[in-house]
């Protein structure tokens, strides 16, 4: 395991030198800024409105550091050949996807929380309270961030970056909907796509703005089996990766 | 398994599969080869000979349609065997954020070295990258990138060197110092397979060749066995109508019948001696060019 | 590719807990969709989060924001209150609320986190194999 933790350093290092990822950070920053500075028609139900929108924000960031950060990592290695030596000697590959996973998995969680404490700060300015479950939001946010770097590697074996870009919002975006929802998207098969609804994630678990900005309270337990239920999928997805990557030739 | 050759290669077959209705591209078929303990095997063949292919199936980047590769015996995926591999790829790239001193720091951590920033030091200055330690890769000529990947491959002492076009693009003093660490290497005990478009160097190094051509073998065996296959001759006499030496090449069956006619001709033999082919004219003549 | 997807759909469908969702028309107990006392809960709760109209999940009443779907047998005692089948809203908000959602919810958060990471190590060693097989 040590050489994927060195090269998950050293791929945290690679990124953490890249414009995308302070770009995409710059770009959720000002967006929660805005957010705190649309003005409310009620007081007291600004909290509430920047916490719900912020929260939405940073969850939407999520989905921009993934594709962002994780998009062109296996096919600028594939296009500069920094794969061969790579791959031909000191790291086998699933020791390459997972050390690629964790470096780019680090590297969001650390923007992620970034953005978690510039929405405290908003929240501080407006001089509103923090409610305590906001990190522990934010950390199902992360999860979620890291299920999608997951569903981000996943399709950038077999697609290029242009492409990688819907699929995975198209899967984000699904992966929100309920059964129902999803089955009025083709009525004409309720049962296709009711079957196929259940076999796509319920990212709906790691979304719990409205309870936050209702100030509902939630159990430990919720956190810790949806953090579980997150990571079990994501190495689920990674697997599904390693196996497409496996039988890739590298020429 | 102790006594296994380095590498041995067994009917190895690769096949790319085209687009749709295209079929199938044969790229390498049924080319067997070893390389023993010791030795520095020149690989030679033209532009889409198969000699990349072959490599890339020995590392594992490829997977072989048909036909094997083992590595002192085991499966060239076997962590054990990859740990006693230098590999230095075709047109060699880093990650440009990099520079060479961080490069080895992580490729030692990766391999389990326990190496210091002073034989990393010691190690750039072998490849002539010293000075350039701090510098980022992004500035880097091809030629350093060339070296880089030497010090790379060397980092762990392997116990065989794979080298895809090592030379390739480098100047004539850069050349030199290539082929004087490839030597340094064998004579360290390093088994060294050497891929490699620049016949001069490979006749210089190797103790044996493999000649390709679309995708076959077609020509194996010592240096001295392919430069003397055909024991060729060269006369050398006086011509008659210019009096200047006139130069003769002819094999060894033909010698005797030839001589005997230039005394019939009282044309003047000034010398007789074994006329020794080149590399290229081997490589040549096996690929359907002509021998000098 | 495919081989792998289609072993992961087969094991999951077979897995009869998972060919239920969280739609509460699904999952609800009878008893509680019978119960007059929790439907009236429900739509007090409601009531107090009107404000929370902007949610991704659709309702058809926006006013109330309530958020439940209810069979024939219910329709026919909370006329007023006609929800499709299988609807909800307010995203995770509804199982937070509803004190017989929350275990539900464990168990099939975890029995299908087990699935996937039974699955994901499965996959692992597979695609290994297949490959040294190469």
């Amino acid at each position: 395991m040590k050489a994927v933790f060195t090269f998950s350093l050293m791929t945290l290092r690679m990124l953490f030198r890249r414009r995308t990822l302070w770009g995409i950070l710059l770009i959720i920053l000002l967006a929660l800024a805005g957010i705190a500075s649309v003005p409310s028609f009620d007081v007291s139900n600004q909290g509430r409105f920047i916490l719900d929108f912020g929260l939405f924000g940073i969850e939407v960031g999520a989905l921009l550091l993934a594709l962002g950060l994780a998009a062109t990592l296996y096919p600028r290695d594939r296009e500069t050949r920094t794969l061969m030596p790579l791959i031909a000697v000191p790291l086998s590959r699933w020791q390459y996807l997972l050390g690629r996973f964790l470096g780019a998995a680090l590297i969001q969680a650390a923007a992620l929380l970034v953005t978690c404490l510039g929405l405290m700060l908003i929240l501080l300015f407006h001089k509103l309270p923090i409610p305590g479950d906001l990190l522990p939001a934010t950390l199902l946010i992360i999860v979620e961030g890291w299920f999608l770097l997951s569903t981000v590697f996943f399709f950038s074996f077999f697609t290029s970056p242009p492409l990688n870009w819907p699929l995975t919002t198209m899967l984000f975006i699904v992966s929100q909907m309920s059964v129902a929802e999803f089955v009025g998207l083709l009525p004409s098969a309720p049962g296709l796509m009711r079957a196929v609804r259940m076999i796509l994630p319920h990212a709906d678990v790691f979304h719990i703005k409205d309870p936050i900005a209702h100030g509902f309270a939630i159990e430990p337990v919720y956190f810790l089996v949806a953090i579980f239920y997150g990571l079990c999928y994501s190495a689920f997805m990674l697997s599904l990766a390693l196996a497409v990557f496996r039988g890739r030739d590298l020429k | 398994m102790a006594d296994a050759h380095p590498l041995q290669v067994k009917d190895l077959s690769k096949q790319f599969a085209r687009k749709r209705r295209l079929g199938s591209v044969q790229a390498i078929s049924s080319i067997s080869f070893d390389v023993r303990q010791g030795e520095i095997v020149g690989f030679i063949g033209h532009n889409g000979a198969g000699k990349t292919t072959t490599i890339k199936c020995v590392l594992g980047l490829l997977k072989p349609s048909e036909g094997g590769v083992s590595l002192w015996g085991s499966l060239p995926a076997a962590p054990v065997v990859r740990k006693r591999i230098g590999y230095i790829p075709e047109n060699p790239d880093y990650d440009d954020s990099f520079n060479p001193m961080e490069y080895l720091n992580m490729f030692a951590s990766m391999r389990g070295l326990s190496g210091l920033n002073s034989d990393w030091m010691k190690l750039l200055r072998r490849v002539g990258l010293a000075g350039w330690e701090s510098t980022g890769i992004r500035q880097f000529s091809k030629g350093m990138r060339q070296r880089m990947s030497l010090a790379i491959a060397l980092q762990s002492r392997p116990d065989l060197l794979i080298m895809d076009e090592p030379t390739g693009g480098l100047d004539p003093i850069a050349r030199k110092e290539f082929r004087e660490i490839i030597l340094e290497e064998n004579s360290r005990g390093a088994s060294v397979l050497l891929s490699s478009h620049i016949l001069s160097d490979v006749e210089t190094i190797c103790s044996r060749a493999i000649i390709l051509s679309r995708g076959r073998l077609i020509a194996e065996g010592s240096m001295d066995d392919l430069l003397g296959q055909e024991h060729l001759f060269r006369i050398t006499v006086i011509s008659r109508k210019t009096g200047k030496e006139v130069e003769e090449i002819i094999t060894e069956a033909d010698l005797q019948t030839r001589i005997d006619s230039m005394r019939q001709d009282n044309l003047t033999i000034v010398k007789i001696e074994r006329a020794l082919k080149s590399l290229e004219d081997v490589f040549m003549a096996a690929t359907g060019g002509s021998v000098k | 590719m495919i081989r792998y997807v289609f072993l992961f759909t087969i094991v999951y469908l077979s897995f009869s807990g998972c060919r239920t969702d969280y739609d509460i028309a699904d999952v609800a107990p009878v008893e509680f969709l019978d119960s007059e006392e929790n439907h009236e809960h429900l739509h007090e709760h409601a009531d107090e989060d009107t404000s929370c109209t902007h949610d991704s999940n659709a309702h058809t009443d926006g006013e109330t924001g309530e958020e439940h779907s209810i069979d024939e047998h219910v329709e026919a005692s909370h006329a007023g209150h006609d929800h499709a089948s299988g609807t909800r809203n307010h995203g995770t908000q509804w199982f937070f609320n509803q004190p017989w959602a929350a275990p539900f919810i464990w168990r099939k958060l975890f029995r299908d986190s087990v699935i996937f990471l039974g699955l994901a190590v499965a996959v692992f060693f597979l695609s290994s194999r297949r490959r040294r097989k190469r």
